[in-house]
């Protein structure tokens, strides 16, 4: 009995403690690990008395913050709020007067002068500019460059532009001024106050400038991934195979394809190896133009412009201390980046680099931005086609209102219509083509209850009964001819208001406030359309809005005999212009027609009427830098073509000698010929297809 | 606990048989054990049981328990910032070396207590929020705690108010930090900088190397590039629950909540309301608050108590002027509110600003101005000040709303620094999440696939009202451009077995003159490709390629081989294109290269009846895709095809052999947010005997499976991509009275 019990005492006790042991072992080493096992993260600790922790700042503190008097610049340091009076460009915007040159006129000064006059900043009063800007030239009288102008004022409201760098050292202290200099070194450069110029080479050209090289968009399969900037002023092609060779001249022996182009300017690859040093900074535009996307190792010199441009769409800035982590990640760069990489240096060069005149007019909308504040450029203007030099600002900072950002914002153009009738010398009221006009789905419903002012010389009609609303349109008659406008005109539907004109024909395309849509049909009195057309043409324009959608057209040609343009009404395969007697475009042309194109050129268009179609057509062109859309016309107006043509406009079997010129002086103001050829037609889906014409939707456009 | 229990029930077993006597003796010698587990498993469990299962490798301590380091009077101090940083110059970037996740890897260093030669503590050892900031940086992707392996270092030194430490101490306490090595790589958070009276506004503890996330920057202790301005946090963004309010007009259009404003200021703003009345709101510390009321969540006007931050939400427009320091807590209060800061402290560098956009979201009026500030504010359009009350709500959302925002933020701008090519863009940062009017579902698919936004905060607030939009697009494509025609373009067929129709493909597409090569790419594993002697006899390459499966996204595949930009994607039974149409489809596809520019036309319909999407290929006066038996395209959606095709489309295409044409009409409708080009007239283009196969029956279900297509297809992308256009494309006298042997393309439409 008594083994009995010490057998049943022990089997008890052993199976209590393999018990404890078994079912308390788990539990313990899933418990017991408080201290950290090698290799396991152990993070910041959760402290057990974090509730009572205290807060950085004592309710009060943040509130109470003792009020510290206002101070003024420091240390002849500058800023914007500091140091530049604004107060004297409110009213016209920005106005620029640029000192002359005491001695002769050097070749640099004279291309900054000429850049700006002609230009709307341009003033020609000292006392009424809100900038004034001293050139920085190196050839003036010898030695020293620039005498202290005479309205220095300490350097207040002064912007000292140098182009080119180093031209001679600066005997004046800079003051208040801010410096537009090529390629500043990041230490003194003051952000948000100077500006950061491109470094140009000597020969830039002054307006248009070169195209930018990118031809397609995707990289030629077969080219390099890399070209190397060399110290000599060439690029070195590095095939694909470059191994773990750097960029720092070590890589002579080097295997796999390669070449060395002196002579070449241009880099032909996908990327352009860019060394930090700042005479470098010259190949940075030359990649830029090549359409090469420019990778900066470790750049000692701020980017042009980079206070309004994102570098970071178009360049890659990183560190030459780590070469083969930089190479490894341009090879494993994603094919969608490196496409949106290649075309924003193309969009950019464009945009603001390839001539002086665009290097000094974006310095200067820079400089009005910032004094417009809120109502400045956004971001996407600056930085998407056509950048902010042909986006106006002044027209409006929604990027809605533009034409040319749509598909970026998912909004569409307003879907109504103005006519736009322009009434030449004859001066017979339109009837047929406003009734034709009028009875068009899309044309603009009036806004207004009572019909509007254009200004001072207008006097005003409407004829409109009864309107239901849904219906309404509007009509916009340019009354331009000697003869007084008849005091009757045909009851339409739709409001109709009748402005008399200064009989110029630049008149045609001002920014009239009574036009509240998007879309703009510009019309001769002599035009002929039908309803069915302009149905058509609309619809295919919301499809366009930055285009012109017109009807009749023109095409251009190089004329080898002559050595100049000239262009030709006759039919042909392809076209480049079309009239704007029948067409449909974006009201923000009419703004950047008044507004933008140099006063010159417009003269030019007032003188010889046809070249206003010229002019149109070559800034929508430059613009968009696409073609214009033709539709379909039908064959009786165009037999009926010459009424067309009032007094010289419109297609004639020849154009004349000075029309001849026109297109060559308007070529000679853009620096380059913008316009672009299309090769097609948009028709309705079924136009003429073999199919029963109840199908269709425009039928009047299938007669013969 | 388990064995415990088990034990118990054991227990009941020998207990019976034992005489009584004994019965004490098990049952005290039992209970003892019992309570030994018991004791042994509370003991062990007890901390965590209220702590989540995640931290339990999470050290568990007191701060009061951390050690203490005595800092010796002449232990070395750092030298001042160096003004001249740059990342390429001061930070040392091998540590960071290469990193296929481009992800920084930051160290903290463990929390120490300092204290002088005579024990009096250098500083208050840690903060709240900087408990938070640490915590936060800890449970990132960017921690790591070898600090072998870090690129950037965090001091658990807590210098976020510089009047809470003492400026020589906390030096000394940095220098002795064991990878300190002059600052470098090191990362400093201060929101308080500077102290009376003359307010630096940059930390004043000397740093030498060290980045410093600075809260108050100015123009001149800011380096630009290197350190890193941070918002100042305003702790009522967690004490206080404020409902969101959208854009729109509010009851004041300029109100003003600072208390301690400079005299000067406040005389200023005083003008204001005398000029503008009942408009400009300027609000004052409240002088009679009855007992418990906190100051700080209370604001008065006259007699008038207002409840701060509420308050904010009824203005359009906030001033947030300089005080002693540039940063101002209230900036904080007044995005949150979705009211638009009008920021009048010159030579601020703004919170972020190396990535933000503050045009959007404020106005930066100069000191010397204020006084013009309400017409400077007048003068902005109603659309913008929505825009920017929308976009100000957002900022606080994405990047001030939490200490852990704050870091976060922090750490990715530096880290976009080291890594650029990865780097976030400037929508990534600064455009607020897409609003979706398109349904329920395009919104689910706005939430559930972002972009890699850095984005900070868990819950994603969409904003309740919002322009009409149909969803915006980058155009992968955008830059204008015709390509030249000497280009050309590739051909590829597709192919299985019918070799046959293959071969006169391949004899009609080698007439057009701007062919370039010819692509075949036979898709039957079980046949071979016909002898080289056979193949019709072409003037460009022609290379056949061979799949390893038959799928119809082989058609589709980005090809080494392809070396044109356009491609001509063709079925091996269209035999009725005629040179002149394939010429004239390449011409169109030059003016429209980021377009699908295609034979046959096909539309989308929304059938009312059903509810849902139908496919249509009759007589329309309207087009929406075109199919990929005959169309030209960019060679880029091959590749968005193969790669970056949403959801399982794809595969579904491959399972049910069809619609690969559909996708791809979606693909690039929803990639360029543009319409497909049809060119030319409607014809037949298969061969006749081709088209008398498809019975009446077989056209019948190949219209319902080509309609599920659509509507499968519209429910992945979230949307409808597909844009309507009522034009085609012709050459410029198609039709035309003219010669007809003076037109480029005449033989355009003929059967």
């Amino acid at each position: 009995m008594q083994s009995w019990r010490r057998k049943a005492l022990l089997l008890a006790l052993s199976a209590s403690w393999l018990l404890v042991l078994l079912g308390a072992f788990p539990l313990l080493r899933l418990a017991v690990p408080t201290r950290p096992r090698a290799g396991a993260s152990q993070g910041w600790p959760r402290w057990l008395d974090a509730e009572l922790l205290q807060s950085f700042s004592q309710p009060g503190e943040l509130l109470e913050d003792a009020p510290e008097p206002p101070q003024g610049p420091r240390g002849g340091s500058c800023d914007w709020g500091a140091c530049f009076d604004a107060s004297k460009c409110r009213g016209g915007g920005l106005k620029v007067f640029v000192y002359s040159a005491a001695g002769p006129v050097s070749e640099t000064h004279r291309r900054i002068l000429a850049s700006i006059e002609g230009s709307r900043y341009h003033t020609s009063n000292a006392a009424e500019a809100c900038l004034l800007l001293l050139p920085l030239t190196r050839d003036s009288s010898a030695g020293e460059c620039s005498p202290v102008p005479p309205q220095w004022n300490g350097g207040r409201n002064h912007l000292v532009l140098s182009l080119h760098p180093a031209p001679c050292p600066r005997t004046f202290q800079l003051g208040q001024a801010m410096v537009a200099e090529a390629s500043p070194t990041v230490d003194t450069f003051r952000h948000g106050f100077d500006v950061a110029l491109p470094l140009l080479p000597e020969a830039h050209a002054l307006r248009g400038g070169a195209p930018g090289q990118l031809r397609q968009h995707s990289p030629h399969p077969r080219v390099a991934l890399l070209a190397l900037a060399e110290e000599r002023g060439g690029w070195h092609t590095a095939g694909t195979n470059f191994s773990a060779c750097p960029w720092d001249g070590r890589c002579e022996q080097d295997h796999g394809p390669e070449q060395t182009h002196p002579g070449a300017t241009l880099p032909n690859a996908t990327f352009c190896l860019i060394p930090g040093h700042r005479p470098d900074a010259s190949h940075f535009l030359q990649a830029l133009q090549a359409g090469c996307i420019p990778v900066l190792l470790s750049p000692r010199w701020e980017l042009p412009f980079s206070e309004v441009i994102d570098w970071t769409k178009a360049a890659i800035v990183t560190d030459k201390r780590l070469p083969l982590q930089v190479l490894a990640a341009l090879q494993q760069m994603p094919l969608t980046r490196v496409l949106a990489l290649r075309q924003q240096t193309q969009f950019l060069w464009d945009a603001y680099f390839s001539s002086v005149e665009k290097v000094i007019h974006t310095t200067l909308e820079i400089i009005q931005d910032r004094i417009f504040g809120a109502s400045a450029h956004p971001s996407l203007l600056w930085n998407s086609p056509p950048g902010a030099l042909l986006a106006l600002s002044t027209f409006s900072t929604s990027p809605s209102d533009f034409p040319f950002y749509h598909v970026q914002q998912g909004s569409r153009p307003v879907g109504r219509f103005s006519a736009l009738i322009w009434v030449g010398a004859p001066g017979k009221p339109p009837l047929k083509l406003i009734q034709a006009v009028a009875g068009s789905q899309h044309c603009a419903q009036h806004s207004f209850s009572e019909p509007q002012a254009l200004g001072s010389m207008l006097r005003m009609q409407r004829k409109s009964r009864k309107i239901p609303p849904q219906i309404q349109i509007q009509i916009l008659v340019l009354w331009s001819s000697e003869k007084p406008p008849p005091p009757r005109w045909p009851e339409t539907a739709v409001p109709l208001t009748v402005s008399e004109g200064h009989r110029k024909v630049s008149d045609r395309f001002f920014p009239y406030n009574a036009i509240s849509t998007d879309a703009i049909l510009s019309l001769d009195a002599h035009s002929s359309l039908s309803t069915s057309e302009v149905d058509f043409a609309f619809v295919v324009w919301q499809s366009f809005p930055e285009r012109m959608v017109g009807f009749l057209t023109w095409n251009h040609f190089w004329d080898e005999a002559l050595g100049g343009w000239g262009y030709t009404a006759e039919r042909a395969n392809e076209f480049s212009m079309v009239l704007t007697s029948a067409a449909f475009y974006h009201r923000y042309y009419h703004t950047l027609f008044t507004h933008s194109l140099p006063e010159a050129l417009r003269a030019l268009a007032d003188e010889a009427p046809t070249c206003v179609d010229v002019l149109m057509n070559f800034l929508v062109a430059a613009v968009t830098k696409l073609p214009p859309i033709k539709v379909p016309y039908r064959k009786q107006h165009q037999e009926a073509r010459p009424p067309l043509a009032p007094e010289g406009r419109g297609p004639r079997p020849e154009p004349q000698p000075p029309v001849r010129n026109c297109i060559n002086q308007m070529a000679a103001g853009f620096g380059h010929m913008p316009l672009v050829s299309s090769r097609l037609r948009l028709d309705p889906v079924l136009f003429k297809d073999s199919v029963s014409v109840l199908r269709k939707k425009y039928r009047s456009l299938e007669k013969p | 606990m388990c064995a415990a229990v088990k034990y118990n029930l054991r227990g009941p077993a020998l207990i019976p048989r034992m005489k009584t006597r004994h019965r004490i003796y098990y049952i005290t010698l039992f209970s003892i054990v019992l309570l030994g587990l018991i004791a042994t498993g509370v003991f062990q469990f007890w901390p965590h049981s209220i702590e989540s299962s995640n931290d339990w490798s999470v050290e568990k301590r007191s701060i009061r328990d951390v050690p203490v380091v005595r800092l010796p009077a002449d232990s070395p101090i750092p030298e001042r910032g160096d003004l001249s940083c740059r990342m390429h110059t001061c930070f040392h970037v091998y540590r960071c070396g290469f990193n296929p996740k481009n992800k920084i890897k930051v160290y903290i260093y463990s929390l120490k207590k300092y204290v002088d030669d005579s024990g009096v503590p250098v500083s208050n050892t840690i903060s709240r929020e900087y408990n938070e900031l640490l915590t936060a940086i800890s449970d990132s992707d960017y921690y790591t705690d070898d600090i072998n392996r870090a690129c950037l270092f965090v001091p658990s030194i807590d210098v976020l108010n510089q009047n809470a430490l003492r400026i020589k101490e906390t030096a000394q306490a940095l220098a002795q930090l064991s990878r300190w090595d002059r600052g470098t790589n090191h990362l400093l958070f201060n929101m308080l900088p500077g102290g009376p009276p003359d307010y630096n506004t940059a930390l004043d503890v000397p740093r030498d190397r060290a980045l410093l996330a600075g809260g108050g920057f100015s123009t001149w202790t800011y380096r630009q590039g290197y350190d890193v301005s941070i918002p100042v946090y305003s702790p009522l963004s967690a004490e206080v629950d404020l409902p969101e309010r959208g854009p729109g007009p509010r009851r004041y259009f300029l109100l003003s909540s600072q208390t301690a404003l400079h005299p000067e200021y406040r005389e200023e703003l005083d003008a204001l309301q005398a000029r503008h009345g009942a408009s400009v709101l300027v609000l004052e510390k409240c002088t009679n608050l009855s007992e418990g009321v906190p100051a700080v969540r209370k604001r008065c006007h006259r007699h008038q108590v207002f409840d701060y931050p509420q308050v904010l939400q009824e203005a359009t427009f906030c001033m947030v002027l300089r005080g002693a320091r540039l940063g101002q807590a209230v900036l904080s209060d007044v995005l949150r509110a979705g009211c638009v800061p009008v920021v009048i402290a010159d030579s601020y560098i703004l919170p972020f600003s190396e990535v933000l956009d503050w045009k959007r979201a404020s106005v930066v009026v100069p000191e010397e101005k204020m006084s013009d500030v309400y017409s400077i504010l007048q003068s902005i359009p109603q659309r913008q000040i929505e825009e920017m009350q929308r976009q100000a709500r957002w900022f606080w959302e994405a990047y001030f709303q939490s200490i852990k925002a704050i870091a976060l933020a922090t750490l990715q701008i530096i880290n976009d620094r080291i890594y650029p090519y990865a780097a976030s863009s400037y929508e990534e940062w600064n455009d607020p999440p897409t609003v979706c009017h398109e349904g329920i579902q395009a919104c689910w698919h706005a939430l559930l696939l972002p972009k890699n936004r850095p984005r900070f905060v868990d819950v994603l607030i969409v904003f309740p009202s919002v322009l009409e939009k149909w969803g915006s697009v980058s155009n992968p494509l955008f830059l204008p451009l015709i390509p030249p025609q000497s280009q050309g373009f590739t051909a590829i067929v597709l192919t299985y077995d019918r070799v046959e129709s293959l071969f006169r493909v391949i004899t009609e597409v080698s007439k057009v003159p701007s062919l370039a090569k010819l692509l075949v790419v036979w898709n039957n594993q079980n046949k071979n490709p016909p002898e080289d002697s056979l193949w019709p006899k072409i003037r460009v390459p022609l290379k056949v390629v061979r799949t390893a499966e038959n799928k119809l996204s082989n058609r589709f595949f980005p090809y080494d081989e392809i070396e044109t930009e356009a491609v001509l994607a063709i079925d091996d039974d269209i035999i009725m294109l005629t040179s002149d149409e394939l010429q004239f489809g390449y011409e169109v596809w030059r003016e429209f290269p980021d377009r699908l520019v295609g034979y046959p036309g096909r539309l989308h319909l929304w059938d009312h009846e059903m509810n849902k999407w139908k496919y249509e290929s009759e007589w329309t006066n309207e087009v929406s895709m075109v199919l990929t038996g005959a169309a030209f395209y960019h060679k880029y959606f091959n590749y968005l095809y193969t790669y970056k095709m949403p959801g399982d489309i794809k595969s579904w295409v491959d399972a049910h052999m069809n619609c690969e044409d559909i996708a791809m009409n979606f693909l690039v409708a929803n990639v360029t947010g543009k319409a497909v080009i049809k060119v030319t007239p409607r014809k037949k283009f298969k061969c006749p005997e081709c088209t008398a196969i498809d019975g009446l029956s077989l056209d019948q279900t190949h219209m319902v499976e080509r309609s599920e297509c659509i509507n499968k297809f519209a429910s992945v992308f979230g949307t409808m991509p597909l844009k309507v256009v009522e034009h085609r494309a012709d050459p410029v006298l198609y039709k035309d009275d003219f010669p007809e042997k003076l037109k480029s393309f005449p033989n355009i439409g003929s059967l």
